[in-house]
């Protein structure tokens, strides 16, 4: 047979097979009906072999080249993208998420050099001699001004209407900084500065304002205690996820570098879910818990008991297991 | 498009479960840009759209919509991307416009981990970030990112992946329908006449037929000179071999080639 005649002979089902395509791409795939889609697998079926035995049949490299494209397009049809296993959520967070982090070296690492950096950065605040002006220098005048404004008053509760969009501008606004810190540690550099830059703005404002001079400290306090714990434990933990990105492709145990970033990537992706996780209970408290009139001491009962929570989903779930 | 130009054209080949393999091509920065930036403005429409539509809602009911807002901003500034290539089976509106689709490496649609994951961390792939006054002068503030991790990384590696696909395993490809030729056209009756003169016996093999076919689709764009200079390493020969005068046409004598090897009925 000669390939005119052959070409004139498949055109037919090319043809065919490209508008099933058109229709796959354009509708929903209960909407196709399963008659269409077996016809639609079977003419998938010879384009393929079609595309193998193009070089047997002397077809032209131009019509070989439109097999490619059509083979492939068809294969994106046939195969199309996996949604969320969400059956698996549970257990990932439950399970995998804590046993992973306690032995994780990175987030380990993050997490003294955060505490280390923002303790540092919070006494040389409070300190009136040893760095006078070290509040002043990491906070300009004006961030410091703006934070005496934002307390002057005593936290008495505000018009409740506010609690809901403040609550969604917190998850929007921490959550960002959070996946900031993250996706930037896949470059290591990045992602330390951006952590250590976090850790010193807090620590200074945290010092700044326990300083016994400055009297809008007891409001900040009573307003940042309830949702510090998560907070700041997830603002730690997304950067430690983000630098063991960034050190698979450093150190990639006797991997590819390229393989042990894919690797990694897929078992950190879940740290950063419970990162997240972390951020939007933060800022449920942060929106309806700490601006309320609630007294002080329950808010730091919430404080000490979400502290509580977090050890002991670290420590208990987290603590390696023996066994299967 | 022969065997060995694939790495000049940018292709990956793909075995599927059918045991087929076949080729894709891999999409660089001119399409995934202006894909990228597409979507950039859907991002703000859909925030326009939806602040607008809110905002009609407030002035009729009094309901206040800033909370929803809000969220509706942050998951799209993070989650677009992502949302889009999980139930959109890899593409994103601009994607779709451009023709592009995201795969994993192995040619398997994916997944929406995977999908997430290349969208994170895109603001990697966006570094280093510039400040504004360094490029617009005094008075300007703000940083921009100007995405030349993104640019760098992909001219490394054979797949152009940036640094979100290599981490999630995934790149792109074009995808989009190409034109089918058919055989070319004989209109020339003196070149079937020629074909006839041709041993009955002679078989063009495959790679001249390779040859001859790119030849004759490309042809009608020569000069007639230029088409005698490309003709001639095959038509010299070739004459000798079938006793022809040596004045015969080369581009002619192609068509001939080309005539007996895919139109004309063998044998007759």
């Amino acid at each position: 047979m000669k390939v005119a005649e052959l070409l004139k002979k498949r055109r037919q089902n090319w043809y065919e097979l490209e508008q099933l395509c058109g229709q796959l791409e354009d509708r929903r795939r209960r909407a196709i009906g399963a008659a269409t889609i077996s016809r639609f697998a079977q003419l998938y079926r010879a384009a393929c072999a079609d595309l193998a035995l193009a070089d047997a049949y002397q077809i032209p490299p131009n019509t070989v080249q439109y097999l490619h494209r059509l083979v492939g397009r068809a294969h994106n049809q046939l195969y199309r993208s996996r949604e969320f296993n969400t059956g698996s959520w549970a257990k990932m967070l439950l399970l995998d998420v804590p046993q992973r982090i306690f032995n994780d070296r990175c987030v380990q690492l993050t997490f003294a050099m955060f505490w280390g950096a923002f303790i540092l950065s919070a006494a040389l605040a409070v300190s009136s001699t040893v760095w006078p002006d070290f509040a002043e220098q990491v906070l300009s005048a004006e961030q410091i001004s703006q934070l005496e404004d934002n307390f002057s008053d005593p936290i008495q509760g505000r018009n409740a209407t506010y609690n809901p969009v403040m609550a969604s501008f917190y998850i929007q606004r921490n959550t960002s900084i959070g996946l900031q810190c993250f996706a930037g540690g896949l470059l290591v550099i990045p992602g330390l500065l951006m952590t250590l830059f976090n850790a010193v703005h807090l620590g200074a404002s945290f010092g700044y304002m326990a300083r016994p001079d400055v009297p809008e400290g007891e409001n900040f306090f009573h307003f940042v205690t309830a949702h510090g714990p998560f907070e700041l434990t997830a603002i730690v933990l997304s950067a430690g996820a983000g630098l063991r990105l960034g050190f698979s492709w450093i150190y990639s145990q006797g991997l590819e570098r390229f393989a042990s970033l894919r690797k990694t990537a897929y078992e950190t992706m879940p740290l950063m879910g419970a990162a997240m996780v972390m951020f939007f209970l933060a800022a449920l408290i942060e929106g309806f818990l700490s601006p309320s009139a609630v007294p002080y001491p329950v808010k730091a009962a919430v404080a000490v008991i979400s502290s509580g929570l977090l050890t002991g989903y670290f420590v208990l779930l987290g603590f390696p297991q023996q066994g299967p | 498009m022969s065997h060995n130009d694939n790495q000049l054209d940018c292709s990956i080949e793909i075995v599927t479960p059918e045991n087929i393999s076949f080729r894709y091509q891999v999409a660089g920065p001119f399409r995934r840009l202006p894909a990228f930036l597409l979507d950039y403005a859907f991002r703000i429409l859909i925030c326009l759209g939806a602040a607008w539509i809110l905002g009609i809602l407030q002035s009729v009911s009094g309901f206040s919509g800033w909370a929803m807002l809000i969220l509706l901003y942050f998951v799209i500034e993070w989650f677009y991307g992502g949302l889009f290539e999980t139930y959109w089976n890899g593409q994103t509106p601009g994607k779709r416009v451009l023709g592009i689709r995201v795969l994993s490496i192995n040619g398997e649609p994916i997944n929406g981990l995977q999908a997430m994951m290349r969208n994170i961390l895109r603001l990697v792939d966006l570094m280093p970030m510039v400040p504004l006054t360094a490029l617009f002068g005094e008075g300007v503030y703000g940083w921009t990112p100007i995405g030349l991790v993104g640019l760098l990384t992909p001219v490394l590696n054979s797949r152009f992946q940036r640094l979100g696909d290599i981490a999630s395993g995934t790149m792109v490809v074009i995808e989009e329908r190409h034109w089918l030729y058919d055989v070319v056209r004989m209109d020339d009756a003196e070149a079937v006449e020629l074909a006839e003169k041709f041993p009955p016996n002679f078989q063009v093999n495959r790679k001249t037929s390779r040859a001859l076919s790119a030849y004759m689709e490309r042809r009608k764009f020569f000069t007639k000179a230029r088409q005698q200079d490309i003709a001639r390493h095959l038509a010299e020969p070739l004459l000798s071999q079938f006793n022809l005068p040596r004045d015969t046409n080369y581009d002619r004598l192609m068509c001939a080639l080309y005539y007996r090897a895919f139109v004309a009925e063998q044998g007759e």
